[in-house]
């Protein structure tokens, strides 16, 4: 990771296949990225935490975060928090990665509307899928991460 | 209304009444000109029988002033009494004649017959008493006189004169109340037929009338009828099709929630893998005892094979997933309607199954100059190659393989024939070939099931319908049924929201 950033990078990670989470997690770890990664299983945890308790998002000021979201999730659309993320004065230039099992050409454009940095489709063949997971740690471990405002 | 209850319709009650209607006015009108003309007869049998009696009684009159002038001329021998016999005489003569010309009963024949001769008799006695006066032999016409023959011949004369006009007279006061009778038959006719026919013109009119509201009534009813059809209609397709989108989005939500137990499936199958992989090189290395080599065979042998199965399953499950994807996602593409050659679509689907069909040896028949329909290019590619790809795959043991293409053009729909000699298909399993997952006879090809379920779906995107014609172990032929112009309507390309 960038060592001469005072504030290393968090990896927030909003997925709520606890399995799914395990998996990007192990992956990215045996890519070599040691950064902090929180995982957020709930669309509403995920709001709460970005955010923060005044829903200013003002909670991240001075904090560089990288946001890995999934679509499909229980109790909202993740194009909903995207949205949110990308219209949020404080974290709208943290880096959001799209990682889901959607390869709907029409979804994938939306996101891309909406303001995604990147969008990855889940493998469901576990090679691939290890592949992706850890070419993204490689990608997160020389990326450049703004700070939020 | 009476004519309802014989069976007849509105129409057929309404001529008949028009016929009824006219039949009527004719027999008035021909009644009427009958009644006139016997009117007229009986006004000329009048007039007949009046001038019968001013004939007769002027013959009577005449005769008296003649035997007036010649009884004056007798006596006194005054040659002024002359001149009355003279004009009587001849206006006897003249009227007698008359009498003789009109007279026409019987029994004014019958009385003519007796005058005629006695007028003669009378006349030709007066002039031979004035002749013999004139010639001075008075004496003697005297004689003559006092002979009374005249006076008899007189009496007789005035009887038969009298009666025939009192008979005369008789006929003119009969023929006047005939005709009398004739007029007022004729005026209640008239009325009576008048009355009628307007009653008539009445029933009909409001026949007519009646008729034209209700035909009226009747043609806004269908209108109502056929508007509230019209929109059941449209209901019903707009229902069918939400239902037909919501099976879409049904089949895209569910494989792509499988799918994600499945990434985990997978992923933990191939962690555990790894790990086991490390455990059996260490069991291995290290077993010492009997127990110890228990655990290393499973390590070696026992894991790796279930985790061998998982994975297999996995994979399998994967593809299917991926097939009722493909499926659903076919089923909401956007569709382009274009003209396409089903000469370029065949030319196409052989050349890139060129290989197999030149390692198998098949012969390919294809009808030159197919017609072209108007049609979504990419979706018909899918379906002629998918059953050409069958048609390959699926030969007959020991037969080369002949495939041969037709097409049929008929009441804006093309009919495309593909016709092969492979190996047939069990009537049985007709139905089920275009089921998913399904297949028929010896799976001893590779296969999903997928793609006669893929040319189903898509045939029916594209508004047509494929059969299956086939007779086990002598060859299989698929009829694909397209419009020649696709409707302009696409199916659903709502957004969807997995």
């Amino acid at each position: 990771m960038n060592t001469e950033n005072a504030n290393p990078v968090t990896i927030v990670m909003i997925e709520d296949d606890e399995g799914h989470a395990r998996l990007i997690e192990r992956n990215i770890r045996r890519a070599g990225v040691t950064n902090d990664i929180v995982p957020l299983a709930s669309g509403h945890a995920a709001l709460e935490y970005l955010l923060g308790e005044d829903e200013s998002g003002s909670v991240h000021s001075k904090r560089a975060l990288l946001i890995l979201l999934d679509l499909n999730l229980p109790d909202m659309s993740g194009v909903d928090i995207l949205q949110k993320i990308k219209t949020n004065a404080h974290i709208k230039r943290s880096p959001v990665v799209v990682l889901t099992t959607t390869d709907d050409e029409r979804e994938i454009q939306r996101c891309y509307d909406q303001g995604a940095n990147v969008y990855i489709t889940k493998p469901v063949n576990y090679e691939s899928f290890a592949n992706a997971i850890r070419q993204l740690g490689l990608f997160v471990a020389v990326m450049q991460v703004p700070a939020a405002e | 209304m009476t004519a309802q209850s014989l069976g007849l319709n509105t129409f057929q009650s309404t001529m008949l009444l028009f016929a009824g209607g006219a039949l009527l006015l004719l027999i008035l009108v021909i009644s009427s000109f009958k009644l006139s003309s016997e009117t007229e007869a009986q006004a000329a049998e009048i007039a007949k029988q009046r001038l019968v009696r001013v004939a007769a009684r002027n013959t009577s009159f005449g005769l008296l002033n003649a035997e007036t002038g010649q009884r004056g001329f007798l006596l006194t021998g005054e040659e002024i009494y002359l001149e009355p016999y003279y004009l009587g005489s001849k206006e006897a003569k003249k009227r007698l004649d008359d009498l003789t010309a009109q007279a026409s009963d019987p029994s004014d024949l019958e009385r003519m017959a007796i005058i005629a001769p006695v007028v003669g008799k009378k006349l030709a006695e007066m002039e031979q008493t004035i002749a013999l006066a004139k010639s001075g032999k008075r004496d003697e016409a005297l004689k003559i006189l006092a002979s009374d023959a005249g006076l008899q011949y007189m009496g007789a004369l005035q009887d038969n004169l009298e009666a025939i006009s009192a008979r005369a007279d008789r006929a003119v006061e009969q023929g006047l109340q005939n005709l009398s009778a004739s007029a007022n038959r004729l005026t209640l006719t008239t009325t009576i037929g008048s009355l009628l026919v307007a009653s008539f013109a009445s029933l009909a009119f409001y026949i007519v009338a009646n008729n034209t509201g209700k035909l009226q009534s009747a043609r806004q009813s269908l209108q109502t009828l056929t508007d509230e059809l019209e929109e059941r209609v449209k209901d019903r397709t707009e229902a069918l099709t939400e239902a037909n989108e919501e099976i879409q989005r049904f089949a895209y939500i569910v494989s792509h929630d499988l799918r994600a137990p499945l990434v985990n499936i997978m992923g933990f199958t191939s962690e555990l893998e790894t790990a086991s992989n490390k455990l059996a090189g260490y069991f291995s290395r290290t077993a010492l005892d009997v127990d110890e080599q228990t655990a290393a065979s499973i390590a070696v042998e026992d894991i790796p094979e279930s985790v061998g199965f998982i994975r297999k399953s996995s994979v399998k499950m994967d593809g299917l997933i991926g097939a009722i994807l493909k499926l659903s996602r076919e089923g909401r593409r956007e569709l382009k309607r274009e003209r396409v050659q089903l000469d370029d679509v065949v030319e196409t689907s052989l050349a890139s199954l060129q290989h197999q069909i030149e390692a198998a040896g098949v012969a390919v028949d294809v009808e030159p100059s197919l017609p072209s329909v108007v049609s979504d290019r990419l979706a018909l590619g899918q379906v002629v190659g998918n059953i050409l790809d069958n048609a390959v795959k699926y030969l007959a043991p020991g037969r080369p393989g002949v495939i041969s293409i037709t097409s049929e053009e008929s009441g804006g729909r093309v009919k495309l024939r593909i016709a092969d000699n492979g190996r047939g298909i069990a009537e049985k399993d007709l139905t089920r070939i275009f089921d998913l997952f399904r297949r028929a006879g010896k799976p001893d090809r590779p296969g999903e099931g997928i793609g006669l379920a893929h040319v189903r779906s898509l045939v029916r995107v594209l508004g047509g319908d494929v059969t299956v014609a086939s007779k086990l172990g002598e060859g299989t032929t698929f009829t694909v049924d397209l419009p020649k112009k696709m409707s302009g309507q696409n199916p659903s390309n709502k957004e969807q929201t997995a």
